[in-house]
């Protein structure tokens, strides 16, 4: 379903990504997991077409994402790190005109700005301006216009930031109940809720791909154990991939 | 294209739920008033042509205060990657927020058509002159308001998209005024690029092809600029 070759890009010097090659399949759910500046913002803004990629290619159903553009992004829902809202509009608008700009035909609106209202549990505010709203409600306004459009694929850049830990098991449920119809790429830097729902895990570090594999392997190998024995969680794997940043770092 | 129609409407909404359109609309109108008194009791003419001299300075100092949020905004608040991701072309973002203002733009305008109304009842104004006249101060306006559409689009920060709209505006409006310092070809450049001269014309009633060539070109070429320019995603 989402296939990347060799992408790399480059914002001047500052090599981003180096030659990420990875294949998404359909119905999967894959956690992108990396520190910050690894690359994960970058590849999910490349993979949504907000960037061009400095070299390699992408494709979408076969469908390479430069040259069909607009045809692509009609099967992708996208949250970007901040949500993007227009905060002196309310939460109905806003809605509305997700709707309007994302090809919804005019009959189907209200029905699909129902359900998102009802699936993010946004009935009680959806007449006020979004200026006014908590971190939560704003961030479930940022995922209802994701997935207004019934996308096939769905990415989220940390969804679940600012959000309490009931509406985070809620985001996770709503994330479940998606998942049968749709691809879903996540990126957290929460480990355990990448435990929950992922089945795959892509770690990134510095730009470069250094894991691609489904959680379950992943956690059983033990990748990056001093012992062999040792079942080890994703939070400790991912700190012994890091190890030597840990490190330099903070040490 | 009915995509752009969704943009403009958005456009347009987001100036009348800020206080900055009733501000800028008030604003306006309040000196145009004062202007039109002074200009007809002064001239003791039914005639709308300094009128329109007037609106046409103002606008100078309107078109970038209209513009400036425009792009810049929605740079800054991230809004940008919300519309570049979604599935609408790159020229259906630019023209739907060129129409948005250029509606609004128009509301302003058709709020001094009373003027036309007063004269007409205290005496015999040439209609097709003031048609014209109108014709040439909406025109423009339409080519500061691409002024400004431009310059939103080339930066995050409000306040150096106006800054840049009126160093450009500021340029083409006074650049008759530096005709006197060149000679040849530079003057008759200065003389060329300069908006009040091709206003002149129509104010007092007379459309030439080379007047509204004139606007409709800076119109496309700044509404070219600014499609190229939003390509460019992270300035």
């Amino acid at each position: 379903m989402i296939t990347t070759k060799n992408i790399s890009k480059n914002f001047g010097s500052f090599q981003a990504l180096q030659d990420v090659s990875f294949e998404i399949n359909r119905g999967e759910i894959v956690g992108f997991l990396g520190l910050n500046g690894a690359g994960k913002t970058t590849l999910m803004r490349i993979l949504t077409s907000y960037l061009p990629a400095s070299s390699g290619t992408v494709l979408i159903d076969g469908e390479n994402i430069v040259e069909n553009s607009l045809a692509i992004r009609q099967k992708i829902g996208y949250l970007p790190e901040s949500p993007p809202l227009y905060s002196n509009m309310s939460v109905k608008d806003y809605l509305k005109f997700a709707a309007e700009i994302k090809g919804i035909p005019a009959s189907q609106r209200k029905v699909q700005l129902n359900r998102v209202v009802e699936e993010c549990q946004l009935g009680d505010v959806t007449h006020k301006t979004i200026a006014t709203l908590s971190k939560g409600y704003k961030q479930r306004t940022g995922i209802a216009q994701a997935i207004i459009h019934q996308p096939k694929i769905l990415i989220l850049d940390e969804p679940t930031s600012g959000l309490d830990p009931v509406q985070n098991l809620q985001l996770r449920n709503l994330i479940k109940n998606l998942k049968d119809e749709r691809t879903i790429i996540i990126s957290t830097h929460i480990l355990s809720e990448i435990e929950q729902i992922a089945q795959r895990v892509l770690i990134i570090r510095a730009g470069k791909i250094i894991v691609d594999d489904s959680l379950e392997s992943l956690l059983n190998s033990g990748a990056g154990a001093s012992t062999e024995s040792e079942a080890l969680s994703l939070e400790e794997i991912f700190i012994n991939l890091h190890g030597d940043q840990s490190v330099t770092q903070f040490g | 294209m009915d995509k752009a129609f969704f943009i403009a409407k958005k456009e347009l909404a987001s100036y009348f739920k800020s206080p900055v359109a009733y501000i800028i609309l008030v604003l306006a109108i309040s000196i145009f008033n004062f202007f039109f008194f002074m200009i007809i009791d002064h001239n003791q003419e039914a005639s709308l042509r300094d009128v329109f001299r007037v609106m046409e300075f103002i606008f100078v100092f309107l078109a970038p205060l209209l513009t400036m949020r425009v792009f810049s905004e929605e740079k800054l608040t991230g809004t940008m990657e919300f519309l570049m991701t979604a599935p609408v072309s790159n020229t259906a973002i630019v023209l739907g927020k060129y129409a948005g203002v250029l509606v609004f733009f128009t509301i302003m305008v058709s709020l001094t058509f009373v003027y036309y109304g007063l004269i007409e009842y205290f005496g015999s104004p040439d209609a097709s002159a003031t048609f014209t006249g109108y014709f040439g101060v909406w025109l423009e306006g339409a080519f500061f308001i691409a002024i400004g559409l431009m310059a939103s689009s080339w930066t995050r920060n409000q306040i150096v998209a106006a800054m840049t709209s009126y160093m450009i505006i500021f340029f083409l409006y006074f650049s008759t005024n530096l005709t006197k310092f060149f000679e040849g070809a530079a003057a008759t450049f200065f003389q060329q690029i300069s908006t009040t001269n091709h206003l002149e014309n129509l104010v007092i009633g007379i459309v030439t092809i080379g007047d509204v060539t004139y606007y409709l070109s800076g119109i496309l070429f700044c509404v070219v600029l600014t499609r190229l320019s939003i390509e460019n995603r992270l300035s």
